[in-house]
């Protein structure tokens, strides 16, 4: 209907252009008519096109608008949650969809900037169908969502969103974020490295030039000097992100001779790092922690004995992933279509979309089977816990989630042709969290020494 | 301290020449055509992608792994045949004698769909053949690790300034082009086929940033949004050097080149600045660039 | 006739968001773009071309954010302030800048707005970097107000303002200050032999668009509810002055006309593909190759050829 709406009019401004064209010369004034209709016809594109979906009848499908980056540099880390977004819905609607209503997604580039997300977020919000907006992948989008979430009501489930400031006043309604956040993510590097190589002394950085890097090295930072307070930040290098060429940073590591190098690069930017700095010999001068690393195990030759991680407890391959039947499956299913067992943000889709399957079973049966309002499900999400396909997703009082950090180090299987990750720690999302409603970064540097004893060590998770 | 000067030197001249081989061929393509082309970095990118295509194609056949060499070189001479005449017959022709605005969105406009294009051609994932870089291995100097690939890099570079400087001034194509690019209307009176004198020089300059991105790809893979990045950094170069100058271009270079790793080395935080400043601090004091000279106001 | 139909177009939009209410921001944001536009078009008069006036849309943004957080909190107020801002930034630019012409003008824009945008994201600490800093809703006219009000309130005065600054930009441009601009472009020599300070002229142009720029800036960082940097990157700039060349360059109304096409083909574009890069460039190479006057063209083809 709404298609056959927009062809008329895309005929209709076309044919109209046409005649301009034809009239051109001739007939000044009486082309204005045309060039009236032309206009409204291109108003009416825009209007027919985008509210097409609101004409339509009674809504008979669970609506999610789907926040992620299909193009740009971040489409890297933003394809292989959609592709697992995809994935699962299939799954979810193959299996008689969510209590017997079928799924049904609408994504959005986040590539168009805070503006045009803003008014996706806005138009698909319009729409009653759509009751759950997973929004989104980039910290500067999620803090742009935010507001409007609460102003219009629409749950909104952060499936990355790492920035720790983005749930930090604690007044949040209906924005959710069941995942760890910057905070919890890069303490747990500090407190491995430290279990790991208790001597180390100086320390580098590279990180990508935006709020994510330059947090992360922060909060790294800040935790390293409140745990071991000699420790020496030698370089800090802040390459711009979607750099192809990190030549002169490797050097400027090389010659900083630095026990460790930590890097949060993700995507092509770490492929990229990684691929110059192998042959360089960096891999071989100094410890190298590679935040993000996971993600690329399967596509770039990663040497042994490299600090990487998840960011959370998303990995395939954990052992409580392979114990359960359900992220087997998954993964396997992901390996089928894509080519690529799922990494990590990918599984953190999965997880949110599992998260949201349970608020919504969870709000039709406190209100007796009825398809429940946006209100009824932000109302299922708060405090809720959920297990998801590596672990469980615990909401606090503030929205936050609390979620397991895995990290380990890079090991050699005869299982798999691409390394895998060894030696790990499983620490405890809760552990690593300030209170509610307390400053991070104030936290973090209350921290003691002792802090990191009760903690699990390397190598307790298998 | 001295010992710290070869390392910055050889990162200076290897950031150089990347540099370089993005700004070249926009620079020539304006002296010519006098279009500032913004679609370059996406032939850059595109050259890359293609580059990557055949070597792995190489890899996965097991031929001789030599032959990736001749493939980079190959890529870009089939990215130039291809888009080369394309593009300058379909739409930059169109643009001859018009306005700054209506070249500038006209490429622009090219630029967003060939980005799209290789979007959905290649995926989102960094695309990416590493065999020549393996293939040459490694040379300590001064207790740093450099790739052997990287002083290749820098070799071709002044393998295409001495090319391209040859090819101008000796050569009968390259004495067309000077009469074209001096004066058009008079080149064109005493018989010079200034179509096709447009389509080779447009090509070259394709072939020029596909080559770069060809080049390139060894070390870094080519992935979404490399050729708008490019296309900055080239312009940025390009305008420093003069627009249309080609020795100005690979000044210019250096200068960038220079200006970032001084700026990775002792104040790592303005490195994305540097080369924009660096623009800033030329064109302020030289608005032409460096090589470039004032145009005669119409009178 | 003219009046009738600027009356009726106006009248449509005023009422386009009571059909589709998520159109309201796509429209304010398109009307904010559509001043920044103007300002472009306003130095294309003078065949200025600025790939860089993002930076005085961005650097406004940023003002009603900051003045923001220092306690003003009244929209009439940040605005005028904000505009201020843009103004002043573009004073300063612009007395280095209007010396130059032709491409070295928009290479110059562009090389200031990339250093702009480079520090606006590296400023970490002042800026927000890329996070970008909130800009809260303000009161009007004293009144506190919640959200939806605030949106519509600024539609409808962004809708007010178009006409206003409109009509008062028109009579610019028709003043000798503003013939002064075409006779830049079509012969500068000669201009100073009749003794007119082209420097000065030029000046107060850039000034005039950049607060025009800023403009559009405050209300864009109002109806986003947050400034990045990415509002002074480089293709923001470039989408400025293809709104303006869409439209015309002719007259004002091609510049909002230009901005409401672009935004409602994007918001078109994006629900139908992920290739909407794709469809936004054919689009454009189309109109640029035959549309050439932009769509203001087509309206006031007979008065151009009059002058």
């Amino acid at each position: 209907m709404a298609f056959k709406a927009i062809s008329i009019v895309v005929a209709r401004c076309l044919s109209s252009l046409e005649l301009l064209f034809r009239l051109d010369r001739g007939l000044p004034q009486s082309n204005l008519r045309l060039v009236v209709d032309g206009l409204a016809g291109a108003l009416a594109i825009g209007v027919v096109a985008t509210t097409s979906v609101a004409a339509q009848e009674k809504p008979n499908a669970v609506g999610l608008g789907i926040f992620t980056f299909t193009s740009g540099p971040a489409a890297a880390y933003g394809m292989p949650g959609k592709n697992a977004a995809d994935l699962m819905i299939d799954e979810i609607n193959a299996t008689g969809g969510i209590e017997g209503v079928p799924v049904s997604a609408t994504y959005v580039d986040e590539a168009q900037g805070a503006q045009g997300v803003i008014a996706e977020y806005r138009r698909l919000a319009g729409d009653a169908k759509n009751q759950v907006m997973i929004a989104a992948l980039s910290s500067a989008t999620c803090l742009a969502l935010a507001p409007l979430a609460e102003q219009l009501e629409v749950p909104t489930v952060g499936w990355n969103c790492d920035t720790h400031q983005l749930l930090m006043d604690g007044k949040s309604k209906y924005v959710f974020r069941p995942n760890g956040n910057t905070v919890p993510e890069f303490i747990a590097y500090a407190i491995y490295l430290l279990d790991r190589k208790p001597d180390v002394k100086t320390v580098a950085i590279i990180n990508p030039d935006y709020a994510f890097g330059h947090d992360a090295a922060k909060i790294f930072t800040a935790a390293l000097k409140a745990l071991k307070p000699d420790i020496q930040i030698v370089a800090e290098l802040y390459p711009k992100l979607g750099s192809p060429n990190y030549q002169t940073e490797i050097s400027r590591l090389t010659t900083a001779r630095p026990d460790v190098v930590f890097s949060n690069l993700w995507g092509a930017d770490l492929e990229n790092f990684v691929r110059q700095a192998t042959p360089r010999g960096l891999f071989a001068s100094s410890q190298v922690i590679l935040a993000l690393g996971e993600t690329v195990l399967q596509r770039v030759p990663l040497p042994d004995g490299v600090i990487v991680g998840v960011l959370g407890d998303g990995w395939w391959m954990s052992p409580d992933a392979k114990a359960n039947p359900e992220t087997v499956k998954f993964a396997e299913a992901y390996k089928r279509r894509f080519g690529e067992y799922p990494v990590f943000p990918a599984i953190k889709m999965a997880n949110a979309l599992i998260y949201v399957k349970a608020a919504y079973k969870a709000a039709m049966q406190k209100n007796g089977g009825k398809r429940p309002t946006r209100a009824e499900l932000a109302d299922a999400m708060k405090g809720s816990k959920v297990a998801t396909l590596t672990g469980t997703a615990q909401t606090r009082a503030d929205n936050d989630g609390l979620v397991d950090q895995i990290v380990g180090v890079t090991v050699k299987t005869p299982a798999q042709q691409f390394p895998v990750i060894g030696d790990m720690a499983r620490y405890k999302g809760d552990s690593l969290m300030p209170q509610v409603g307390q400053d991070p970064l104030a936290w973090i540097s209350t921290l003691k020494p002792e802090f990191a004893k009760s903690l699990p060590k390397p190598g307790s998770y298998k | 301290m001295s010992n710290a000067i070869i390392p910055l030197l050889l990162d200076s001249l290897a950031s150089a020449a990347l540099i370089f081989f993005a700004a070249v061929g926009l620079t020539l393509v304006f002296s010519v055509l006098r279009v500032l082309n913004v679609a370059h970095g996406s032939l850059y990118s595109i050259g890359g992608y293609v580059a990557a295509s055949i070597c792995l194609f190489i890899t996965s056949r097991q031929l001789n792994p030599y032959l990736s060499f001749v493939a980079l070189l190959f890529s870009a001479v089939f990215v130039a045949a291809i888009f080369g005449p394309l593009i300058e017959r379909s739409l930059v022709r169109w643009t001859y004698g018009k306005s700054e605005a209506v070249q500038i969105l006209i490429t622009f406009g090219l630029f967003l769909i060939l980005e799209d294009l290789q979007r959905v051609t290649f995926g989102v994932q960094s695309f990416y053949e590493d065999a020549p870089m393996r293939l040459l291995g490694t040379l300590n100097v001064g207790g740093v690790v450099y790739l052997n690939y990287q002083i290749f890099l820098i070799g071709m570079a002044l393998f295409v300034v001495i090319g391209l400087r040859l090819l101008i001034n000796h050569t009968r194509l390259g004495r067309l082009i000077t009469a074209v690019v001096t004066d058009r209307e008079m080149a064109q009176s005493i018989g010079i086929d200034t179509n096709r004198i447009f389509i080779l020089a447009f090509s070259l300059g394709v072939f020029l940033a596909a080559l770069g991105g060809a080049l390139a790809t060894p070390t870094s893979g080519i992935a979404p949004g490399l050729g708008a990045d490019t296309m900055v950094l080239a312009f940025a170069v390009a305008a420093i050097g003069g627009l249309g100058q080609i020795e100005g271009a690979a000044v210019a270079s250096l200068i960038v080149g220079v200006a970032r790793v001084l700026a990775i080395y002792l104040v790592p935080s303005l490195d994305a600045v540097a080369p924009y400043a660096a623009m800033l601090v030329v064109l302020l004091i030289r608005p032409y660039g460096l090589f470039g000279s004032v145009t005669a106001r119409r009178i | 006739m003219r009046t009738i139909v600027a009356a009726s177009a106006v009248l449509i939009l005023a009422v386009l968001p009571v059909a589709a209410p998520w159109l309201q921001f796509v429209l304010t944001v398109a009307i904010a773009k559509g001043f920044a536009a103007l300002g472009v078009a306003v130095l294309l008069r003078a065949g200025l071309i600025s790939i860089g006036h993002a930076m005085f849309f961005a650097a406004s943004a940023y003002g009603v954010a900051f003045l923001a957080r220092a306690g003003i909190n009244d929209l009439g107020l940040l605005l005028i302030l904000s505009v201020l801002v843009a103004a002043l930034v573009g004073a300063i630019a612009g007395m280095f800048l209007v010396r130059y012409r032709a491409i070295f003008f928009a290479m110059l824009n562009l090389a200031v707005s990339m250093v702009f945008y480079a520090l606006c994201a590296k400023l970490y600490g002042v800026t927000g970097g890329t996070d970008g800093l909130p800009v809260p809703i303000p009161a009007v006219f004293g009144i506190a107000v919640g959200e939806p009000v605030f949106k519509s309130v600024l539609f409808y005065l962004s809708l007010a303002l178009m006409l206003l600054v409109g009509l008062a930009v028109q009579r610019y441009l028709n003043s000798p200050l503003g013939h002064a601009l075409s006779a830049v472009h079509s012969n500068e020599i000669r201009l100073e032999y009749l003794g007119i300070p082209v420097w000065t002229v030029l000046l107060i142009a850039y000034v005039i668009s950049a607060a025009l720029a800023g403009l559009g800036g405050a209300i864009a960082g109002f109806a986003i509810g947050r400034v990045v940097p990415d509002f002074a990157f480089w293709t923001a700039s470039g989408h400025l002055v293809l709104i303006a060349v869409l439209g015309g360059i002719g007259g004002v109304p091609g510049a909002f006309l230009g901005a409401l096409f672009l935004e409602l083909l994007h918001s078109a574009a994006v629900t139908v593909t992920d290739a909407w890069n794709l469809i936004v460039g054919m689009t454009l190479i189309i109109v640029i190759m035959f549309l050439p006057q932009g769509f203001y063209g087509l309206f006031s083809r007979k008065e151009a050829s009059s002058l």
